[in-house]
């Protein structure tokens, strides 16, 4: 028994859980968990051991998930999903969750999505995500910034915009 | 230490947890009195909590057996091996090219010492051992299966039972004269020697039944129905009983 294997199955619902953020399909996102475990257990020899696993296997997702996204041809039921097809099946815990803000959250570019996963889901600080995305930390925290306002407009139908409070 | 009134920096990293201690206090003080801003931040709070409890649900799925590390693990090792293994058969077109090239400058030899390769092979697999089969027999007619998939109507592969040797394994190489393979037989002391099979060549180059040492391998070679065969094996083991083929 490899000492990574049991790290990596506690972590595995996480990765599947960002992952579905990503593609917004179960299939695809099991796809793209199981390319990067690949990478991670061929990558772990050569890993210089610095902050937790967790975010290392998120940044190893996500450049997997822009190549594929580049490529689009690797993960053929992504590419249904970046060629308009929108074929994610509303799941039960789906349709029972505050929908509006899932909805506004699956609105939002690819970045945007991870960003706010890593940052108000996951709880990273913002240091581990400026070395996923390799951006200084004040980048992040624009981006960041940029990405919440994105989520409150397309949550609240774009009413209640900041644009508002300056004319005020 | 923030400064008052707070940028939209100081109010993310207050939403997220962000924030010293004593700089969280005096943002909050400040919120108190700033009922529009707390307003604000109450918002981005809301919208994590709730796409906390939006995606909390894809954490409960059951899990998905093809995404084990172990299982991924070994995947990957079986992959590499096979890497490996084209390697060296690659390894083995190369040094019979070298040879075959070599010759060829001398131009007064045949291209090749006939079947080279099977005495290659054999060192290479049966006596380095160093890569694993593609095809473990269960008995001799499921190894004769496995070789008909490749090879058609070629001879059969020989009996040597009478003479204590079985058919164990089955490896599949690409030469420069097209596809080849190795069946090894083994005896119950662990002593091997293989079957040999492959295409003429571009040149159709068919042998004469013969035999040759080189490098204390013996091949015993021949040809028909379309392909080349030899048998090799250590040299001075070859019992009588076992040349019958």
């Amino acid at each position: 028994m490899h000492e990574l294997d049991e790290q990596l199955r506690e972590l595995i619902p996480r990765m599947r859980r960002f992952a579905v953020s990503l593609t917004r399909n179960a299939s695809s996102a099991d796809d793209l968990v199981q390319s990067t475990l690949e990478r991670a257990i061929i990558r772990w020899a050569d890993k210089r051991i610095e902050g937790d696993l967790r975010a290392w296997l998120f940044s190893i997702l996500y450049r997997q998930f822009l190549d594929a996204h580049r490529r689009s041809r690797r993960y053929a039921r992504m590419l249904d999903y970046f060629t308009g097809r929108d074929d994610a099946q509303p799941s039960v815990e789906r349709t029972v969750m505050a929908q509006s803000t899932l909805q506004a959250f699956d609105k939002l570019n690819t970045e945007q999505r991870a960003l706010l996963l890593w940052v108000s889901v996951e709880g990273l600080s913002y240091k581990e995500v400026a070395v996923i995305l390799e951006v200084p930390v004040g980048t992040v925290m624009s981006r960041l910034s940029r990405a919440r306002q994105a989520l409150r407009q397309l949550s609240e139908g774009e009413i209640a915009s900041p644009a508002l409070r300056i004319l005020k | 230490m923030i400064s008052l009134p707070p940028n939209e920096r100081d109010l993310h990293a207050y939403v997220d947890h962000q924030l010293l201690e004593s700089d969280r206090r005096v943002l909050e003080t400040y919120l108190a009195a700033h009922p529009d801003v707390a307003a604000q931040v109450r918002a981005w709070q809301q919208d994590a909590q709730a796409l906390r409890a939006s995606l909390s649900g894809v954490l409960q799925q059951p899990a998905n057996p093809e995404l084990d590390p172990a299982l991924i693990r070994r995947r990957i090792k079986h992959q590499s091996r096979r890497h490996f293994a084209s390697a060296a058969v690659l390894l083995i077109a190369v040094s019979l090219g070298g040879i075959g090239g070599w010759h060829a400058r001398e131009a007064t030899q045949p291209t090749m010492l006939p079947m080279a390769d099977a005495m290659q092979a054999f060192r290479l697999f049966a006596q380095d051992g160093i890569m694993p089969a593609d095809y473990n027999a269960q008995d001799s007619s499921t190894m004769q299966a496995w070789l008909d998939r490749y090879f058609n109507q070629a001879h059969r592969l020989p009996d040597l039972s009478q003479a204590g040797f079985k058919p164990v394994s089955g490896r599949l190489l690409t030469t420069e004269q097209g596809a080849a393979a190795m069946v090894l037989y083994e005896d119950p002391q662990g002593r091997r020697m293989s079957f040999y099979i492959r295409p003429p060549g571009p040149e159709n180059g068919f042998l004469p039944r013969g035999s040759r040492s080189a490098d204390g391998l013996q091949a015993e070679y021949w040809s028909g129905s379309g392909y080349n065969y030899a048998m090799v094996s250590p040299v001075g083991q070859l019992t009588p009983q076992t040349m019958k083929f």
